[in-house]
Order: structure tokens, then C-alpha cells, then sequence
């Protein structure tokens, strides 16, 4: 038998592939976009220029700036609720009932839908006469006829809650197989246990089923958080930053691809690093400490 | 007391089947009401609601339409090629990227490890501007190589062959070592064939994300001929077809409708795939 650091020369021969087109497009990237942070960017003959702190002093007066990253801190609200519905959505379809691979694949189907195919249609849905006014209007929670029409996406007032929502219709089926895949590696015993010492629905919810998903719980809302913190591409083809929902790395791509400023993007990509940091510490120190 | 218990069993079933349905026509509606609408030679339904829900004078024209004004074979053929690459480049190097992590001992295989899951963690759009410089340098901005080449190294791929690789039983490992078998042999031989669900969940995965890839490409590609389907589709709906909604929705379904019958194939894997990510 080969002793084991016979093996380097091998292991790091197959791990070459991957770790150099990671090391390319990942690694370096974060470090490059910091170096890129403080420096102009021409984009015409690639020269960068050192100017200090001067991007950041930009943006921290920008009100821009502030208002994208008040922005996609609110966005954080929709972590807590899209993962409670999908726990729940998990224990609900991890019930042995007929038909239920047909509601689990239709739940699944926003997940596999094209962000930009499926943003067209929400447009659509949140026109001030489509779907969701209509359904409204039906359940009389707004005033029927033209007065009550919103053009949803187009209201500051609302808007960045019509991105939400529409984080939460593609997000949760994916974080509902996530738990499900938790819920289903918890022995039956234990929950049979507990039903013959009388604990109700709502005590197993709370006594078993939460404290054994609770690595899940940590995987998916750390997945969940940093996915909100990060809002982009709901944006770009809901609303363009239109109506008050620019967020902060809207704010990036914009600066970047819409002004060029390749510089003053970097800088706030810098910052929502930092946010993202502090984000999944805080998370850790919550649901990694306490059993 | 037994009818009591039926009457709860009754009562929990109807609570259960209310929600099911009631959250399915949530996921499903704005592509029921897309495909009635795309169905309906008469558009003057569109924002009727709920009698757009249902098509009225069913014909094929408004997807006949699709395939006369848009290019929308070229995107298909685009997003076809660039899936593939992605499907195999993902596959190939996740399998020779998984393998050392999760059989073989070597100094620094932590440190690669922690780093390569640290990327999952952290918010990599902040990428897209170095990448872009980076192709532009390689000379592969406006093509599909270069919206391709940064997806083909994942985090999520690498750690899900590395779990199905720690499954295999060291008896076929140390069986192969005795027949005189290399690290390339054993790696094809015998890890990959009997890994065979995770690979398959792992083709899935990659097939619907690049399939579905929207951002990326956007930015990389210029040329309206080399543009996959989840943008060239966007760019035109959200631009020259805007104005007839029954073409929008037929565009929209003729999208969604290879990725839905693909996963109505796959489904089994594609979530079962998870549970190896998870556990």
C-alpha cells in the first residue's frame, strides 16, 4: 500500500480543472473587485488609476446609494417569511396523500422557469387591470372598479414589495425540497413517540420537527439571506430600478454597465460583501451556538 | 369516539388537499393564464379576468406567429449548445474535483475544501465586473464560450460528487488497488459508475440553470444571433412584440414548455438529488 502523500501529486492533478477555473472566475474576482474599489477603471484601454478612499466617499453621500442599500436591507423581511411557508409547505407535502408528486412538481415549477421568462409574466399579472387587481377587487380588500386599478410595479409605495413577492413564488419550492429532504431524515419513531404521549400538531412542530431540521434551517436561511441581500436580477427584469426598488447591487450592475463607472460599482460591491459577512455571522452566532 | 376520529382524519384531509391546491394554483396561475391566452386565436379576453383563464377559438396562430417574427430557433440552438458545454464541463470537473476531496489524503485538502464551500457563502455577483474585464482581456466577450466558461466550476457540483464518492464502500475501492488499478481507473471504473443518481441529479441541476441563465449571458453577449433563449426571448418580448400580448404569452410557453416536460422526466432525481446536499 501507497503511503498517503503518495497521493498529492494525483489529488491535486484532478482538483487542477476545477480549482483553476475557480481561481479565475471566482477567487479572483473578490479579490480583484477590491482592488478595483479604490482605482478608476477606464474601459477603453483597461488602465487603473489609484484614487484612495474616493469611491467610497462617494457613495457614502450618495443618496443613491443609501436608498438601494435601505432597500435590500427591507428586502431581508421576506428571509423569515419565505422560510416559515416553506417549512411548513415541506411538512404539508411530506404527507402520504394521493396525487402528491403532481403538487410537489407544481410547486416546483417556478424554480424552473427562466428568471426573465417568468418576470415578463409577473409584469403582466401586476399591470394596474391584470390578475392580482382583479383578485384583490374579487376579495374586496381594495376598491372595485378604476379606483382601486394600482400599476403595482410602479408605485413606490408598493413596489418593492411586488419584487418580493416574486422572490417568494420562485424561492419557495426550492427551499421546500430543501426541508423536505431535512423532514424526511427524521426517524418516524421519535414522532410516534410523541403522539402517544399526547403532545398535539402544534408541540411536535415546535418540540421535534424544528429542532431536528435545525441545520437545514441554518443552510437554507443563510442561502435565503444572502439571496436577498444580493437582489438583482428581479430588478433588472421587473422594474429597472424604477419606482423605488433599486437595491444595492442594482446599484452595481448600473453603475457598471449602464454609467461604466467600473470603480465607484466596486466600491459597492465591496460594501455588500461586508453586509453579507456580518449577515451570515449573525446567523451562525443564532442557529449555530444554542442547540 | 371512532366516528370522531373519521370526522378529524375527514376534516385534516380536506384542510390538507385545501392548501395543496390552494398554493399549486399560486405557483401555477400566471402560466395557466399565459397558456389560455397564447391558446386563444381572440385576444380580446386577455384582461378579463377569471374568463381569461379558459381559451376562447383554440388555435396554434399566436405560436405559429413566434416561430414567423422571432428568431426563435437560433435561441433554442444557442441555448441548446451552450447547455451542453455547461452539462459536460460541470459533470467532468466536478467528478475529478470530487474525488481527491472525498478518497484521497493530502496536505492542504481542508484548506481547499473550506474554500471551495466559502464561495457558496458569498454574494459572487460582486464578480460580474472583474469577469467582464477578464474576458474582455481573453478576447471572449460576445461569445458563448465566455458566457459559458464562468459556470463551469461550482461549488455545489464539486460537494455533491464528493458526498456520493464518500458513499462508495472501501472493499471495491481497495479491490481495484489490489488488481493494480491507477487513481484515473478507480475514479472511472469504479466510483463513477456506481454513482450514477448524483451524477444524473447533477446533469439536471446544470441543465436547468443553463438553460435558464439569464444575467450573465445578457451581459457577455451582444450579437442578437448568439443570444440563448432566456435572453433573446426577454430582450424581444420586453421590446418589438410587446404590443400583442396573445404572441408575448405564446413566446412565454414555448419557453417554459421544453424545461416542463424535461423535468417531468427528471423530477424524481432532480429533488431527490438534494437530499445528498442537504444531509
Amino acid at each position: 500500500m501507497k503511503n498517503s502523500s503518495s497521493y498529492t501529486g494525483i489529488a491535486y492533478l484532478f482538483l487542477a480543472p476545477a480549482l483553476i477555473l475557480m481561481g479565475i472566475f471566482t477567487f479572483w474576482p473578490v479579490g480583484y473587485n477590491a482592488y478595483l474599489a479604490f482605482n478608476d477603471y477606464s474601459i477603453a484601454d483597461g488602465a487603473a488609476t489609484w484614487n484612495n478612499f474616493e469611491h467610497f466617499k462617494y457613495i457614502y453621500k450618495e443618496e443613491l446609494f443609501h436608498n438601494a442599500l435601505k432597500n435590500s436591507l427591507i428586502f431581508l423581511l421576506i428571509v423569515p417569511v419565505i422560510q416559515i411557508c416553506a417549512l411548513l409547505l415541506a411538512k404539508l407535502v411530506n404527507n402520504k396523500l394521493p396525487g402528491m408528486t403532481f403538487f410537489r412538481a407544481a410547486f416546483y415549477i417556478p424554480v424552473i422557469t427562466a428568471i426573465s421568462i417568468a418576470g415578463v409574466v409577473w409584469v403582466n399579472v401586476y399591470k394596474y387591470d391584470g390578475i392580482l387587481t382583479w383578485f384583490l377587487q374579487a376579495l374586496h380588500l381594495i376598491p372595485q372598479g378604476s379606483e382601486g386599478q394600482v400599476d403595482w410595479l410602479g408605485n413606490p409605495a408598493i413596489a418593492l414589495f411586488g419584487v418580493m413577492l416574486f422572490t417568494f413564488w420562485r424561492g419557495i419550492g426550492w427551499f421546500m425540497v430543501l426541508y423536505l429532504a431535512g423532514l424526511q431524515a427524521i426517524p418516524k419513531e421519535v414522532e410516534e413517540a410523541a403522539i402517544l404521549d399526547g403532545a398535539n400538531a402544534f408541540q411536535r412542530f415546535w418540540k421535534i420537527t424544528v429542532p431536528m431540521v435545525k441545520p437545514t434551517i441554518l443552510l437554507c436561511s443563510l442561502m435565503s439571506t444572502i439571496a436577498a441581500m444580493k437582489i438583482l436580477q428581479e430588478v433588472v427584469v421587473l422594474t429597472k430600478g424604477q419606482a423605488d426598488t433599486y437595491t444595492a447591487l442594482f446599484y452595481v450592475y448600473d453603475q457598471a454597465f449602464r454609467n461604466y463607472n467600473f470603480g465607484r460599482a466596486a466600491a459597492a460591491g465591496l460594501v455588500v460583501t461586508f453586509f453579507c459577512m456580518i449577515l451570515a455571522a449573525i446567523q451562525f452566532r443564532f442557529f449555530g451556538e444554542k442547540k | 369516539m371512532a366516528m370522531g376520529k373519521q370526522l378529524r382524519t375527514a376534516l385534516a384531509m380536506t384542510g390538507q388537499y385545501a392548501g395543496l391546491i390552494g398554493f399549486g394554483i399560486f405557483t401555477t396561475f400566471p402560466f395557466i393564464w399565459a397558456l389560455s391566452v397564447a391558446l386563444s386565436a381572440d385576444p380580446s379576453n386577455t384582461w378579463l379576468f377569471p374568463r381569461s383563464f379558459w381559451p376562447t377559438d383554440i388555435s396554434l396562430m399566436w405560436f405559429k406567429r413566434v416561430f414567423d417574427d422571432m428568431p426563435f430557433m437560433t435561441y433554442m440552438k444557442n441555448s441548446t449548445w451552450m447547455t451542453l458545454q455547461t452539462i459536460v464541463g460541470v459533470v467532468v470537473l466536478s467528478i475529478l474535483a470530487g474525488y481527491p476531496l472525498a478518497r484521497l489524503r493530502f496536505p492542504g485538502r481542508n484548506f481547499i475544501f473550506v474554500a471551495i464551500l466559502a464561495t457558496m457563502m458569498m454574494p459572487t455577483e460582486v464578480a460580474i465586473i472583474p469577469n467582464f474585464i477578464t474576458l474582455k482581456h481573453m478576447g471572449l466577450l460576445d461569445t458563448q464560450l465566455g458566457a459559458v466558461i464562468p459556470n463551469l466550476s461550482t461549488a455545489f457540483g464539486i460537494f455533491l460528487m464528493k458526498q456520493a464518492f464518500e458513499a462508495v464502500p472501501q472493499d471495491l475501492v481497495d479491490a481495484a488497488r489490489v488488481d493494480g488499478a491507477t487513481e484515473m481507473q478507480i475514479l472511472w471504473r469504479v466510483m463513477v459508475p456506481v454513482s450514477g443518481p448524483s451524477i444524473a441529479s447533477l446533469a439536471i441541476f446544470s441543465l436547468v440553470n443553463a438553460w435558464n441563465d439569464y444575467l450573465w449571458p445578457s451581459i457577455v453577449i451582444s450579437s442578437k444571433e448568439k443570444l440563448p433563449l432566456a435572453v433573446g426571448v426577454f430582450n424581444d418580448l420586453t421590446g418589438p412584440f410587446a404590443t400583442s400580448y396573445s404572441m408575448v404569452m405564446a413566446a412565454i410557453v414555448m419557453t417554459v414548455i421544453p424545461v416542463l416536460i424535461f423535468f417531468a422526466f427528471t423530477q424524481r432525481y432532480f429533488i431527490g438529488g438534494l437530499d445528498g446536499a442537504v444531509k
